[in-house]
């Protein structure tokens, strides 16, 4: 309920029957507040009439004052009655007339009521002042109140009051001043403190005995203050314009929080009590809150500097987490809740902002490289408060991780463990991100950015190394792994290979790996197979995995051509079926490229070739094939003395070892004459026979290399317990040709690539200048080139007539259709 | 596999009988071979891509056909020329004659 509507009822006193009048009188209303209330109420009981009339007023204040004087009268509001008793007499039925009338003479007050009234009052404020017992009864002087407002002398009054206060409060500052001259701060503030309050409690008191004034005659002058904001407003003028008790006040004040900061305890109340009181005189920002944040200011700056040097950061942030919620606490325990974010501005800004670059560059890198997550979160956390402080620590992560992605990335010397540190770092990165960087958005970007970045500052390498983890993976052998942690491993593997530049080169070594994979048998799981080939796919298109996709048909179409040839030989040359030839048809194209070789091979290999070529190009008219010798591998039975074995060789293995059934004893030239294997490869060959795990022929003299002259001997007494014997072929020096070799075919293919794109462009746009060029061709290509290259390309497509040099400009081209 | 214990049982009866002293016997022989289109000139001459490889048309449009390949075979005229199928029918609704010696285009065999 609104003060105004509570005091209406006064303005418009509709009382309604002598009863509830007499009830009023009665009851003797001594407080405002009932009186109020009872007025209030007799109005609701009879809203309907809700004349307001100036006049009534001082009818109804009438009365109560008289009945405050002891004046008894019966009823000073007969005009009110008399409208009354007419809107009764309207009803029918009503008989008798009730006629009251007014008083033919005004009351009056007593000649020397107002000075005597006056005195009373002022003593009793006085005595409130001084804390001194009060001679008469609290009920008397509101009265009195009452009466000194009812005859309009409530502006006296209220100057009087106002005069009384102003005196008390002067005369307070002045004896505080005196004595505080010479006492201890903590006195003087609790003095102050002392002295606040009582005047606080005095203020109420007086209140409570000018109440009525306070509600009407205050309450129609708007230019006036109430009697609580007046007593403010003279504590303040005074309290204010004697600076030097506000500056005591003040710095002892500060001097106390300073005390708290370092770490004593000190009295809250006191100062909760205090700045309270600063508030409620509105003095708290001019006075306190400015002069307070500087201190603050001072403090942290000074403190920030000298923990800077001396704790480690992970220390310096523990600090400033311990200030901050102090100073949270400060806030919640005794200072203004509008000082909150200029202080915690303030605090955070020296502690933090300040120092923010010196942090990072001196914490961020060991935070990340020791994994400290609790601290790392804490980093975040307050560094999120500062202006710029998450992007500069975004900043300084991505520098972090480009620094040490690269000392993985560029040492040859550690390639073999690069493909597992990159998937450990990106793993950590990622843990970091989520947990303590709060999944920000910004700073998963950043890592992506930082990775593709690192990951492409050493051309090719990682993506060939990326393939071949892949290839390790998906081998069979790869024991231990279930198809879920397979798989997982496999989603990570494709996010290295997002960041990775050279596609390419990837496709090319990975190509490379299943080709190996697919002929010899050795992939793992044919689930895990598609599963990659399905995941390449989705990341590069359908064109990037078609001729993959090609292998794997074409190992399909593999066995079902080995079933119907094996239904074939059954029915027609039974001679040809004690050798089981499966053949493996590749598409050419698909597969990567085999450098092609010729060998002498014995009619045991030669006859069946012949019969699965005849059977073969029945079916697919149009095609030939080609015999790939140094893929594949067959199985020999050996009869040794001891016992009989089967070794599972290579076929170049296969053609040495069978020359052994005519002649137990051979020179290296004559194996050379006898297969026509290249000079390199058979030399490699018989390494793997003569000087491998499983040697089943001795060479003389001893040696771990082959030289010309060297003679070989069927090993009779080769013994082994196993009974199946795979002989590796040696492949250390292959791979690296073979390296080499995709690299080589990688960049051809490159070299076609530009030339396409060099084309599509020139075509579209007809003549275009050396620069646009260069810059439309990096936006096509996908793999990194140097503007050398582009150069030497267009220099051969120029020579190949598809453009020309502008005859005018040299910088531009025209295209030559 | 399964064949390989009793061929294993019945064949050093065989040599035994016929040629005891034989050190190694071939077995098993798994081989690789590659099958290309048996064909003069790599090259498509009309759409310039090895022959192979899908023509051009297929290429542009194997991502809604993943069999792909099958579609774009070889086509042999006459002559010995030889054309992507594809471009091929293409090329005699204007022209019926073989765009590398202008004879009259017959084909005389496809790829399968």
């Amino acid at each position: 309920m609104s003060a105004a509507k509570k005091y209406k009822p006064m303005d418009t006193t509709e009382l309604h029957d002598t009863e509830n009048i007499a009830a009023c009188i009665k009851k003797g209303e001594n407080t405002a507040l009932n009186l109020g209330r009872s007025a209030f109420g007799a109005q609701n009981m009879n809203s309907a009439s809700t004349t307001t009339n100036g006049e009534r007023l001082p009818n109804f204040s009438k009365l109560s004052a008289q009945h405050g004087n002891d004046l008894r009268s019966t009823s000073t509001t007969s005009n009110l009655l008399n409208r009354m008793g007419s809107n009764h007499n309207s009803k029918p039925g009503d008989v008798k007339k009730i006629v009251i009338k007014n008083f033919k003479a005004k009351p009056t007050l007593p000649d020397n009521y107002s000075e005597d009234t006056y005195l009373k009052l002022e003593e009793a404020v006085i005595a409130i002042q001084l804390s001194k017992p009060i001679k008469y009864s609290l009920e008397e002087l509101y009265q009195a109140v009452v009466n000194m407002c009812s005859h309009k002398m409530d502006a006296q009054l209220y100057a009087k009051l106002k005069e009384l206060t102003e005196q008390h409060v002067k005369r307070n500052i002045k004896y505080k001043e005196l004595t505080g001259g010479s006492i201890d701060k903590l006195i003087l503030l609790e003095k102050i403190n002392n002295w606040w309050l009582s005047f606080c409690q005095q203020m109420i008191m007086i209140r409570s005995i000018f109440l009525y004034m306070d509600r009407t005659y205050v309450l129609q002058n708007s230019s006036i203050h109430s009697i609580w904001d007046m007593g403010l407003d003279l504590f303040r003028i005074h309290f204010a314009q004697n600076s030097l008790v506000q500056k005591r006040t003040v710095d002892g004040l500060l001097a106390m929080i300073e005390k708290e900061r370092q770490g004593s305890t000190v009295d809250r109340g006191l100062l909760k009590s205090l700045v309270r009181m600063l508030c409620d005189l509105q003095i708290y920002t001019n006075a306190f809150e400015e002069k307070f944040l500087d201190a603050t200011n001072q403090l942290y700056k000074a403190e920030s500097q000298r923990k800077m040097l001396e704790l480690e950061v992970p220390e310096y942030l523990q600090h400033v987490n311990k200030r901050l919620a102090e100073e949270n606490e400060r806030l919640l325990h005794y200072l203004d809740s509008s000082t909150k974010h200029p202080l915690i501005y303030n605090v955070e800004k020296e502690l933090l902002a300040e120092h923010l670059t010196t942090i990072l560059q001196k914490g961020l890198d060991s935070l990340l490289e020791d994994n400290r997550l609790n601290d790392l979160t804490l980093l975040y956390g307050l560094l999120s408060r500062v202006k710029n402080g998450t992007s500069e620590l975004c900043g300084n992560f991505n520098g972090y991780i480009k620094k040490k992605g690269r000392t993985i990335v560029i040492d040859p010397e550690k390639d073999k463990s690069m493909v597992q540190d990159l998937l450990d770092f990106k793993d950590k990165m990622d843990i970091i991100v989520r947990n303590c960087f709060e999944h920000n958005e910004k700073f998963t970007n950043s890592l992506r950015e930082a990775f593709e970045f690192f990951i492409n500052q050493r051309a090719n390498k990682p993506a060939e190394l990326i393939a071949k983890y892949v290839d390790m993976k998906l081998r069979s052998g790869n024991k231990g792994t279930t198809d879920e942690e397979l798989e997982k491993t496999l989603d990570k593997i494709m996010v290295l290979f997002r960041f990775i530049h050279g596609k390419d080169v990837f496709e090319a070594f990975y190509k490379k790996d299943l080709a190996k994979r697919l002929l010899v048998g050795k992939s793992a799981s044919v689930d895990s197979e598609k599963s990659m080939l399905s995941k390449l796919k989705q990341e590069c298109g359908g064109g990037f995995t078609s001729k993959l996709e090609g292998m794997f048909k074409d190992m399909e179409l593999s066995r079902d051509i080995n079933l119907a040839f094996r239904g074939h030989t059954l029915s027609n040359d039974r001679d040809v079926t004690n050798l089981d030839l499966t053949v493996n048809i590749l598409t050419m194209g698909y597969w990567p490229t085999y450098p092609p070789t010729e060998v002498t091979m014995p009619p045991q290999f030669v006859n069946p070739q012949q019969i699965f070529n005849k059977f073969y190009l029945e079916k697919h008219s149009g095609r030939k094939l080609q015999w790939q010798p140094t893929l594949g591998n067959c199985m020999l039975r050996a009869h040794f003395d001891a016992a009989p074995k089967e070794l599972i060789v290579s076929l170049f293995q296969a053609l040495v070892l069978l020359l052994f059934n005519d002649k137990p004893t051979l020179s290296y030239e004559e194996i050379l004459a006898a297969t026509n294997i290249e000079d390199g490869e058979l030399r490699r060959t018989i390494q793997s026979l003569a000087c491998g795990r499983a040697r089943v022929i001795t060479k003389t003299p001893k040696g771990r290399d082959i030289e010309d002259g060297d003679q070989f001997h069927f090993n009779n007494e080769f013994t082994n317990k196993l009974f199946r014997i795979k002989i590796n072929q040696i492949q250390m020096k292959e791979t690296n040709e073979e390296q080499k070799a995709t690299e080589e075919r990688v960049f051809q293919d490159r070299q076609y690539q530009i030339d396409a794109a060099i084309v599509r462009i020139m075509k579209m746009r007809k003549t275009l200048s050396h620069n646009l060029l260069i810059t439309e061709l990096f936006n096509q290509l996908t793999f990194p080139v140097k503007p050398a290259d582009l150069k030497k390309r267009i220099e051969s497509l120029i020579d190949r007539d598809y453009m020309e040099r502008d005859k005018d400009n040299q910088n531009q081209y025209n295209y030559v259709a | 596999m399964a064949d390989d214990p009793e061929n294993s049982v019945d064949k050093p009866d065989d040599n035994d009988a016929g040629k005891p002293e034989k050190m190694f016997t071939l077995k098993k022989w798994n081989a690789v071979a590659m099958w290309s289109w048996d064909v003069e000139c790599d090259i498509c001459a009309i759409c310039r891509v090895q022959v192979m490889d899908s023509c051009l048309r297929c290429q542009a449009e194997n991502k809604r056909d993943v069999l792909g390949r099958q579609d774009c075979v070889v086509v042999w005229g006459e002559c010995n020329h030889s054309f992507h199928h594809c471009c091929m029918s293409l090329w005699v609704k204007q022209n019926n004659r073989c765009p590398l010696c202008q004879q009259e285009w017959s084909i005389q065999r496809m790829g399968k």
